[in-house]
């Protein structure tokens, strides 16, 4: 196992492990929404605007992810 | 005879190998560093630093338009901007008071007017094909680290110089808390909150560590969104030949739709960390 496939091993692993978190937190956070707006239909479009920047917050975590693998694969 | 056909098939082989993997690390246009566009008198301007000044000029001139024609009763133009101060207006006013919220609020909102139009820089057409000698003459402005790091330093300056202004003694007192341990000292507390007043003093060094980390979080999440989006766009379209036509248009519309959100995001934050340091700083003077 030479260094380039480590490094590819290593980005693969990176955004694989790596982004798990957030695709759990993205769906919690849209399955609560949509709890929310069953309960309170009115509210719907508050709630949505604020899903959409939660959501933003739990996606930038999941894109730390990206940015450490496209380090690994194109700067190292 | 053979072994010499054995030798020549290896060494096409190898040197095939080493051209694949030279192409692969030339083809391949993911790069994260800006790329120079042309130079002047030995200073490199990057093709970043273009797009940001012709994001620049995009502003003033819709600022200059809507000014121009601004009245009681407003234009379409008008009212979008009209809202986009009121959104942050309004958030101000209920954290700081009207006062120091019309003192703050052009800050933020030409931050926000400034990330969410270079944000959509990606939909201009045929912009990003135009090619000077060195490279692309045009990029996404926010896809360079060192504009969005720049944005995340001004805005946490403003809030530090801003909070420092209104209450200089509230403001170095959130960090450096000795308040506690002088009271323990003086004896106006009792020497067993002793223990206490160390943590208080830990806590302050956390906090100067936590607006380090703030910086960098802000910088980077502008930043890699931006990137993300530019990125698959690239590989998808580069996947193959006829990838190239209908296959990155959802792409475009979820890297762009993703620069709005980002806006909103980055504009949500600096509100909050500028309203928060003040409050801190001046309910803890009181």
């Amino acid at each position: 196992m030479d260094a380039e496939m480590m490094k590819m091993l290593a980005a693969a692993l990176a955004v694989a492990v790596g982004v798990t978190g957030p695709a759990l937190g993205e769906g919690w956070i849209a399955a609560k929404t949509m709890e929310s707006v069953s309960r309170n239909p009115e509210m719907s479009g508050k709630m949505f605007t604020n899903m959409l920047i939660g959501m933003a917050f739990v996606e930038s975590l999941g894109v730390y992810c990206f940015l450490v693998a496209l380090i690994i694969l194109f700067v190292m | 005879m053979t072994a010499e056909t054995l030798d020549t098939e290896i060494i096409e082989i190898e040197s095939g190998e080493t051209t694949a993997g030279e192409e692969a690390g030339e083809g391949s246009e993911v790069q994260l560093a800006a790329e120079p566009a042309f130079v002047i008198g030995g200073f490199t301007v990057t093709n970043t630093m273009t797009a940001t000044v012709f994001t620049t000029l995009l502003i003033i001139i819709l600022a200059v338009a809507v000014r121009r024609k601004a009245g009681v009763i407003p234009s379409r133009l008008q009212v979008l901007f009209e809202e986009a101060f009121m959104m942050v207006y309004t958030q101000l006013d209920e954290a700081v008071g009207e006062k120091k919220a019309r003192f703050i609020a052009p800050l933020i909102v030409t931050l926000f007017l400034f990330i969410l139009i270079s944000n959509q820089f990606l939909l201009l057409p045929f912009v990003g094909s135009i090619v000077t000698e060195h490279g692309n003459l045009f990029r996404t402005p926010t896809t360079d680290y060192s504009l969005t790091i720049a944005l995340a330093i001004i805005t946490m300056g403003a809030a530090h110089l801003i909070a420092f202004v209104a209450s200089p003694l509230g403001h170095i007192g959130n960090y450096i808390r000795v308040k506690p341990l002088w009271q323990v000292i003086t004896g106006k507390r009792p020497i067993g909150e002793l223990f206490n007043a160390g943590i208080e003093i830990f806590l302050g060094v956390l906090e100067m560590l936590g607006d380090c980390i703030r910086v960098i979080s802000l910088g980077t999440r502008l930043f890699g969104n931006l990137l993300a989006g530019e990125v698959v766009i690239i590989v998808i379209s580069g996947l193959m030949f006829f990838t190239q036509f209908l296959i990155p248009i959802p792409f475009i519309i979820l890297a762009s739709f993703a620069g709005l959100i980002q806006a909103f995001v980055f504009t949500l934050l600096s509100t909050l960390f500028i309203s928060n340091n003040l409050v801190h700083a001046t309910g803890h003077h009181e």
